[in-house]
């Protein structure tokens, strides 16, 4: 049998070789996270990050491009997805100033562990929830024509983390048709993906906001569900209370809850919160 | 019942540049490692296609490249037996010599079977696995599935090489039973003398793709056409010589002139002569140089169990332990008799024995 | 955590399809990488030549390419736009969203470990074995068949289970082209993907307690193929 040879063998000179390392390390790791004061620390653009359910983009792309022209020297970073997960990131203690939601559920738990400042709580906008069928489509003209059997997919929201799911969910039960149609089904992670579906035509029909069937040219709107059928499609923002930017956070808001902005979301379909 | 084979194919040092023929005697390919024999075997089974050239087996075409003919090696119906013999191992013994026998009937498989087993000595090993077989009977495994398909012709890779030396006398002696009885070409492929000696009638010597020897073996090794044909064929003393006249040749790099029996070749560049066939004799008071007889002096030996090489230095005393021009074999007995003579002996290289040889 | 996951199962049933898809699909979708992986890499290993090195780039390149982006070619080929759906669609089917789906995902991505795997364990079969078998007149086919896959079938085996266990684990592809339809294709990965979205950390565990206890089982059976056999008789004869 064989013995190997060890050939690892430590030397004084590497153990001090060792330690320099681990030092430009540690150097380069602070400088990339700024924990050194730069003198330039002082001219640094205020930034802050606004996390909002994916059916306010288009709107609020714009009211963020508005806001830093009228504030120069901000800058803002929107953070876009389903309200379910941009709660859980929240929760987890993601560095957001501002949350949009597009459901008052995500909202209500965050305000239960106190992470939102109450004071800044308001509604936005509202919208209204419309079934959709790809721009082609003969197959459907309502709810009704779901329970067709020519239509083999139907597109929501997963109902557990996406509000348009959940209003959905809410439509279909109230027009006693989610049992029937329950097996054709398919729930995506948000509203966004409901439209892609439809888009290229892989769903036969799909149900979201008005404001998404707007923007999309390759949908038509075949029906919208009754005010009664749903919960009231309410978009609740708040200033988070670990925000490190109050003050900005706090003027955005108010931007976002002004008449400007009100103009910018009717333009894309939102409606008025107040009833 | 004959082998033809002309072929040529490029291989990465050298071409192969074959042509023979055969009938139903053994022929032994006899050449050093890389020479091209086992290339040689697979282009004539079909399994690596020549470049040119025609292979004709008892009057079937298995390849002609003007004719465009190419016979897979499933339709030739040549046996081989390889050098590390390839039994399937997953395969008992007598399924392995079934395998071959598939399009056949039943009873005639159980027939060639029962006739394959007992032509090879291995009743009672047809239900086990190879690898619970030693080396030779896995042979003798083997060899019984290339002849249960009755093969037109049979080739063997190096058939005595992997056994232990007493082992292969057994071997030998089951091969020599086996080509008694076996009317159809038969050609084995070996780089050891003596297996090809042994078990071969005719001998083909191959050296880089090309045919340095060809006939029957006895001719090739009392004559040996070239030098690199007696190296091959276990000469080991060689010299650059000329002719000096039709028989007496100058050997010059032993400093001595020759007698020589026999024919001397034109292109004479090199006289040799075997290890064993110098004989020690005793100094006379004649003309030492009449009948090729010199003094020599003992430089070392080398010992075998039951020879000793002595390596010689003729005409003065050696140098040096490299300083010796010939290697003589004797075996130990006569040794005995006169290794405490003094110094110098005398040996004689007889007209005989020497092997005038071209390039 | 377990106890308090077992409460909520009695309070709430889950909603046990996740594993029969699972465990249908990847069943599925390994038989189909057997077959199609072992004839990829049969006809590979014969070929040789220069143009081998590309048809093995195209093989493994489900392997390279995150899951997301093998599911959009997919989608591209399968979708109702694409080359492939248009057919079936005059055909009066769909793929995207059903069943097949996710067998074609899984198939998909665990296709280039069941080739390797396969190409290997068919290379390391010694050549002398596949010349005797042709020698002694059996086919091409035949010599595959009763020579080469049993020799190789070791290593086939490994290269399924390892498959398997990949397919089990399929997402980004799975999610892309079948969807999330619970009962028709929303497997186990995607049940706890949904159920951590819907913050259901319970349902997430449950469903990552019993794809683990599926992989254990599946990394044993791994190790006994490939340690645990004992050369007995079974195993081609005792030494």
């Amino acid at each position: 049998m064989q013995v190997r040879p060890r050939y690892h063998v430590r030397t004084r000179p590497e153990n001090g070789r060792g330690l320099r390392s681990a030092v430009l390390v540690l150097l380069l790791f602070f400088m990339a996270f700024g924990i050194f004061p730069s003198p330039a620390a002082a001219q640094q653009p205020v930034s802050i990050t606004v996390s909002a359910a994916i059916s306010l983009k288009d709107a609020l792309d714009e009211l963020g491009q508005n806001f830093e022209k009228a504030h120069p020297g901000t800058s803002i970073r929107f953070n876009y997805g389903g309200s379910g997960t941009l709660q859980h990131q929240i929760e987890q203690g993601a560095p957001v100033d501002v949350f949009f939601s597009a459901a008052e559920k995500q909202m209500d738990e965050l305000a239960s562990e106190a992470l939102i400042d109450a004071g800044t709580r308001r509604d936005i906008a509202a919208n209204s929830l419309v079934l959709i069928v790809p721009i082609d489509s003969q197959a459907v003209g309502n709810f009704q024509d779901l329970l067709k059997p020519s239509v083999k997919i139907v597109a929501v929201g997963e109902p557990a983390s996406v509000p348009a799911g959940l209003y959905a969910r809410q439509t279909l039960d109230h027009l006693r048709l989610l049992a029937p149609i329950k097996s054709k089904l398919v729930f995506a992670k948000d509203v966004r993906q409901v439209l892609t579906y439809v888009e290229t035509g892989n769903a036969d029909a799909g149900l979201v906001y008005t404001t998404d069937a707007k923007i999309s040219s390759k949908v038509q709107v075949v029906a919208i569900a009754p005010a009664s059928s749903h919960e009231p499609i309410l978009y609740p923002a708040a200033v988070l209370r670990a925000s490190k930017n109050m003050s900005v956070a706090r003027e955005f808001l108010d931007y976002a809850a002004g008449r400007e902005a009100r103009a910018v979301f009717e333009k894309f379909g939102f409606t008025s919160p107040e009833k | 019942m004959t082998l033809e084979v002309t072929i040529t194919k490029r291989l990465p040092d050298f071409t192969l540049d074959v042509s023979l023929a055969t009938d139903n005697k053994p022929l032994a390919i006899l050449g050093p490692s890389g020479a091209g024999k086992s290339m040689l075997f697979r282009c004539i089974a079909g399994l690596e296609r020549p470049d040119a050239g025609r292979i004709v087996l008892n009057d079937r075409i298995l390849f002609d490249s003007r004719q465009r003919i190419q016979l897979p090696a499933r339709e030739r119906r040549v046996g081989m037996l390889f050098q590390h013999y390839a039994l399937f191992p997953h395969r008992t013994v007598a399924e392995n010599i079934l395998f071959g026998l598939s399009q056949r009937g039943r009873e005639e498989q159980l027939k060639r079977l029962a006739a394959a087993i007992e032509s090879t000595h291995i009743a009672g090993l047809e239900h086990r696995y190879p690898r619970e077989l030693s080396g030779g009977e896995q042979q003798r495994a083997a060899l019984a599935r290339a002849l249960a398909i009755e093969p037109e012709a049979l080739l063997l890779d190096e058939p005595l090489s992997a056994l232990d030396t007493h082992l292969r006398s057994q071997m030998e002696a089951q091969l020599q039973e086996v080509f008694a009885g076996y009317e159809r070409p038969s050609l084995l492929v070996t780089h050891n003398i003596e297996e090809a000696y042994r078990l071969g009638k005719h001998l083909l010597v191959l050296v880089r793709g090309r045919v340095a020897a060809f006939g029957d073996k006895e001719e090739v090794f009392r004559r040996p056409p070239s030098l690199e044909v007696a190296r091959i064929t276990g000469c080991k003393n060689f010299s650059h010589a000329r002719a000096l006249s039709p028989n007496v040749v100058e050997a010059v790099d032993w400093g001595c002139q020759l007698q020589v029996a026999g024919a001397i070749p034109e292109a004479l560049a090199y006289v040799g002569i075997r290890a064993h066939h110098i004989d020690f004799t005793e100094a006379s008071s004649s003309a030492a140089s009449e009948n090729n007889v010199f003094p020599c002096w003992l430089v070392r030996s080398s010992e075998t169990p039951f020879r000793i090489t002595l390596f010689l230095s003729i005409h003065h005393p050696p140098n040096g332990l490299g300083d010796y021009q010939l290697q003589v074999e004797v075996f130990k007995e006569k040794w005995q008799r006169f290794r405490d003579r003094p110094l110098p002996w005398h040996v004689r290289l007889s007209p005989e024995s020497l092997l005038p040889l071209a390039e | 955590m377990l106890p308090v996951a077992a409460l909520t199962l009695i309070a709430d049933p889950i909603d046990w399809s996740p594993l029969w898809i699972s465990l249908a699909t990847s069943v599925t979708a390994t038989l189909v990488t057997l077959v199609l992986g072992v004839a990829a890499a049969a006809w590979r290993e014969r070929r040789g030549g220069a143009g081998v090195a590309v048809v093995d780039g195209i093989f493994l390149l489900p392997l390279v390419l995150p899951p997301t982006v093998v599911g959009f070619f997919l989608l591209l080929l399968f979708g109702r736009q694409g080359p492939l759906g248009k057919v079936l669609l005059r055909l009066g089917t769909s793929l995207v969203f059903s069943w097949p789906a996710t067998v074609i995902a899984a198939a998909v991505i665990s296709f280039p470990l069941m080739y390797l795997t396969s190409l290997a364990a068919i290379e390391q079969v010694d050549r002398h074995y596949l010349q005797a078998a042709r020698t002694l007149g059996a086919s091409e086919w035949r010599v595959f068949r009763e020579v080469t896959l049993p020799l190789a079938w070791p290593g086939v085996l490994a290269g399924a289970i390892l498959s398997f266990a990949r397919a089990l684990g399929e997402f980004g592809a799975t999610l892309m082209i079948a969807g999330n339809i619970p009962g028709r294709t929303a497997t186990i990965p995607i049940a706890i993907y949904f159920a951590v979205e819907a913050d259901d950390i319970q349902r997430a565990m449950v469903w990552c307690a019993v794809d683990v206890a599926i992989s254990l089982m599946l990394l044993g059976s791994l190790y006994y193929w490939t340690h645990a056999q004992v050369p007995g008789r079974a195993r081609w004869g005792r030494r």
